[in-house]
């Protein structure tokens, strides 16, 4: 089936939850993720640290953790955050309307792809990469552009991002969503030796059902051994 | 490697931009090749006018039941679906709404819409009663269109910044191939703000006047708007997507690399996905900003892997640089090109500048006006697009003659 794909190796990092013994044992007692927090990424020449913002030192963590050094610049990537860097967006919107002129290094750090743009500068990167967003639906959704890059190219891994920091108190009142600061990297492949999954659409979950973000619900699910996820419309059921 | 997959039918385009809010005027503003229909505006940059690529028309009113979606980029995303709404209800009918997926790009969402929102904050001190955050999010853009379309397949948005556009058709393409849809509404929506026109003005990335791609006088870009919505099936027939090649630069996050190497490996990537040898392309809508950087890579890039016969040109001096949208606005040119052919002759839009080339630029077949091209019986052309984070997507669409 085409819509399966292997989970080859994984690395998450929140606040509190900084290695894998650590989301081990909160898979056992899951409890809503820290919103405040990020990893030191000292791993990162120390120019491209300085420009870190938290969810860029999130999302590299996550992508660094779960690969090889050999790996860093052979994957395709996808980076699937809902907000991505919109509360450095919304700073530079405030000074957009009080007519200030824009740091040009902040404007082009502000796109959705920033974080990609910044993995593949620090891992020499070259291959296909996206960055996308669907609401509630965007870890699902992250799931799912994987899995169209592993149909345009199967034999090669693709490298799954998912990350979001809390936002902006501004926005955070109109958004309902289960908060917190968080980096997930998953390394899928068509093939290989670690658990598989199918996705489908005949989920009947409700969007943000747990009170953790659905990248974590996932790493729930994958630590416990269950076999099938529901997210939203998504379904997840591990392959025999 | 070219992976075997079922036919991608671009079966339906929706289209609107700087050269009008249909097909039939977007063509023919296309091919007369006058930039005529860029407008100035002293609104979006403090003390600064600025030539822009704006929607002129009047953009339809997002519907009541969607009023949290409204903001001008979703109106213009509409005023594309509208035109084929009737090919994208049978399709849905046809395939049941479970079965339609929408990926759509954006590198701006609702800005523009949030940048009034800010206005009235700084203002009033409390956030605009009309404001959503659904106007601003990325993933805002296919939530709309989905249900405005009332389907239930896959929705997302991709936001890859300049490359946008055109990477929502490539993954559309991807869907439909694994069977998990059987139509897939795929396109982009970019819209004019001032968050993009300050920040690129802050990178000194505009140009005075008209951008002017590939001249030795070129200065920067010349900022635009638009959308383009395509109907995808995975029929045979018609006009095809055969072709898919992306690439990351590892290089800067606002810079091409200065050699064309990861503009060379998306457009190699997209004939290798397609099966293609170099001689099949009739025409390459290049992505040709008019940047001092970008146009002297790019056009190292066609001749590595091009030769310097192949008709090319940059249509951004006509609609402007349209970013997010930009991708899938150039497939939609190429798409015209194509559905508009007779008897297997190419009218090819013109490349538009002041006629003084660049030296340093490899002296690349910039498309005259009135040019055209009889390739034989398959028509294939290629569209660049490349963005910020050094972020590159190339296509190739096909018509049998």
């Amino acid at each position: 089936m085409s819509a399966r794909a292997h989970v080859a190796s994984w690395f998450a990092w929140a606040p509190g939850l900084e290695d894998r013994p650590a989301w081990e044992v909160w898979a056992q007692a899951p409890e809503p993720l820290a919103l405040e927090g990020h990893p030191d990424a000292s791993f990162l020449p120390p120019m491209l640290r300085r420009r870190c913002t938290p969810l860029t030192r999130l999302v590299l963590t996550a992508a660094f953790g779960a690969l090889a050094e050999e790996e860093r610049p052979r994957v395709r990537t996808v980076f699937a955050t809902r907000h991505g860097s919109i509360n450095e967006s919304i700073e530079l919107l405030h000074q957009v309307v009080a007519g200030e002129r824009l740091s040009p290094t902040k404007f082009s750090h502000t796109v959705h792809n920033a974080q990609a743009g910044l993995f593949c500068i620090a891992a020499g990167n070259r291959q296909a990469s996206s960055s996308l967003a669907a609401g509630a639906d965007t870890f699902a959704c992250g799931w799912l552009e994987a899995l169209t890059h592993l149909e345009r190219e199967p034999g090669r891994p693709v490298l799954l991002v998912a990350s979001d920091v809390p936002l902006d108190p501004t926005f955070a009142v109109l958004v309902k969503e289960p908060p917190g600061a968080y980096g997930l990297g998953l390394l899928l492949a068509r093939a290989g030796t670690g658990p598989a999954f199918d996705l489908d659409l005949a989920g009947r979950g409700a969007p943000g059902a747990q009170p953790w973000p659905d990248a974590a619900e996932f790493l729930r699910f994958l630590l416990a051994g269950e076999e099938r996820l529901e997210l939203g419309r998504f379904g997840f059921t591990r392959a025999a | 490697m070219t992976v075997a997959r079922p036919p991608c039918r671009l079966a339906a385009l929706g289209v609107v931009n700087a050269l009008g809010g249909d097909a039939e005027s977007v063509w023919r503003g296309l091919v007369a090749g006058e930039p005529s229909r860029l407008s100035w505006n002293d609104a979006l940059v403090p003390g600064r006018r600025l030539l822009v690529g704006a929607v002129t028309e009047r953009l339809p009113e997002i519907p009541a039941a969607l009023a949290r979606f409204g903001c001008r980029n979703n109106a213009m995303a509409l005023a594309a679906l509208r035109q084929i709404e009737g090919p994208l209800r049978e399709a849905i009918a046809r395939a049941g709404a479970a079965r339609v997926g929408v990926v759509l790009g954006t590198s701006t969402s609702g800005v523009s819409d949030a940048e009034a929102a800010f206005r009235y904050q700084h203002d009033h001190g409390g956030l605009d009663p009309a404001f959503d955050y659904a106007q601003l999010e990325f993933g805002g853009l296919a939530a709309f269109a989905a249900e405005w379309l009332g389907v239930r397949g896959p929705v997302y948005t991709l936001s890859t910044a300049c490359s946008s556009g055109a990477r929502a058709l490539a993954s559309a393409r991807s869907l439909l191939a694994m069977g998990l849809c059987d139509a897939v509404v795929a396109g982009a929506a970019d819209t004019l703000c001032g968050l993009t026109t300050n920040g690129f003005g802050a990178l000194q990335a505009i140009c005075e006047g008209v951008t002017n791609p590939c001249s030795k006088n070129r200065s920067g870009l010349t900022l635009g708007e638009g959308a383009a919505m395509f109907l995808l099936t995975p029929e045979a027939g018609g006009i095809q997507l055969v072709g898919a090649g992306e690439s990351s630069e590892a290089h800067h996050m606002s810079a091409p690399e200065p050699s064309g190497a990861g503009a060379e490996a998306a457009m190699r990537g997209a004939l290798d996905d397609a099966g293609l040898a170099p001689d099949d392309i009739a025409y390459l809508n290049l992505h040709g900003t008019g940047t001092p950087l970008n146009d002297t890579m790019e056009c190292q890039a066609v001749a590595r892997v091009f030769g310097t016969a192949l008709p090319v040109s940059s249509t951004k001096p006509l609609v402007g640089h349209t970013l997010g949208a930009a991708g899938a606005l150039e497939a939609a040119f190429c798409w015209l090109m194509l559905e508009r052919s007779e008897r297997g002759e190419l009218e090819l839009p013109p490349h538009c500048f002041d006629g003084e080339r660049d030296p340093e630029i490899p002296p690349v077949h910039l498309v005259g006006k009135g040019e055209s091209a009889r390739p034989g019986a398959m028509l294939r052309v290629m569209t660049n697009s490349f963005g910020f984070g050094g972020n590159n997507c190339t296509l190739v669409l096909e018509r049998q003659v």
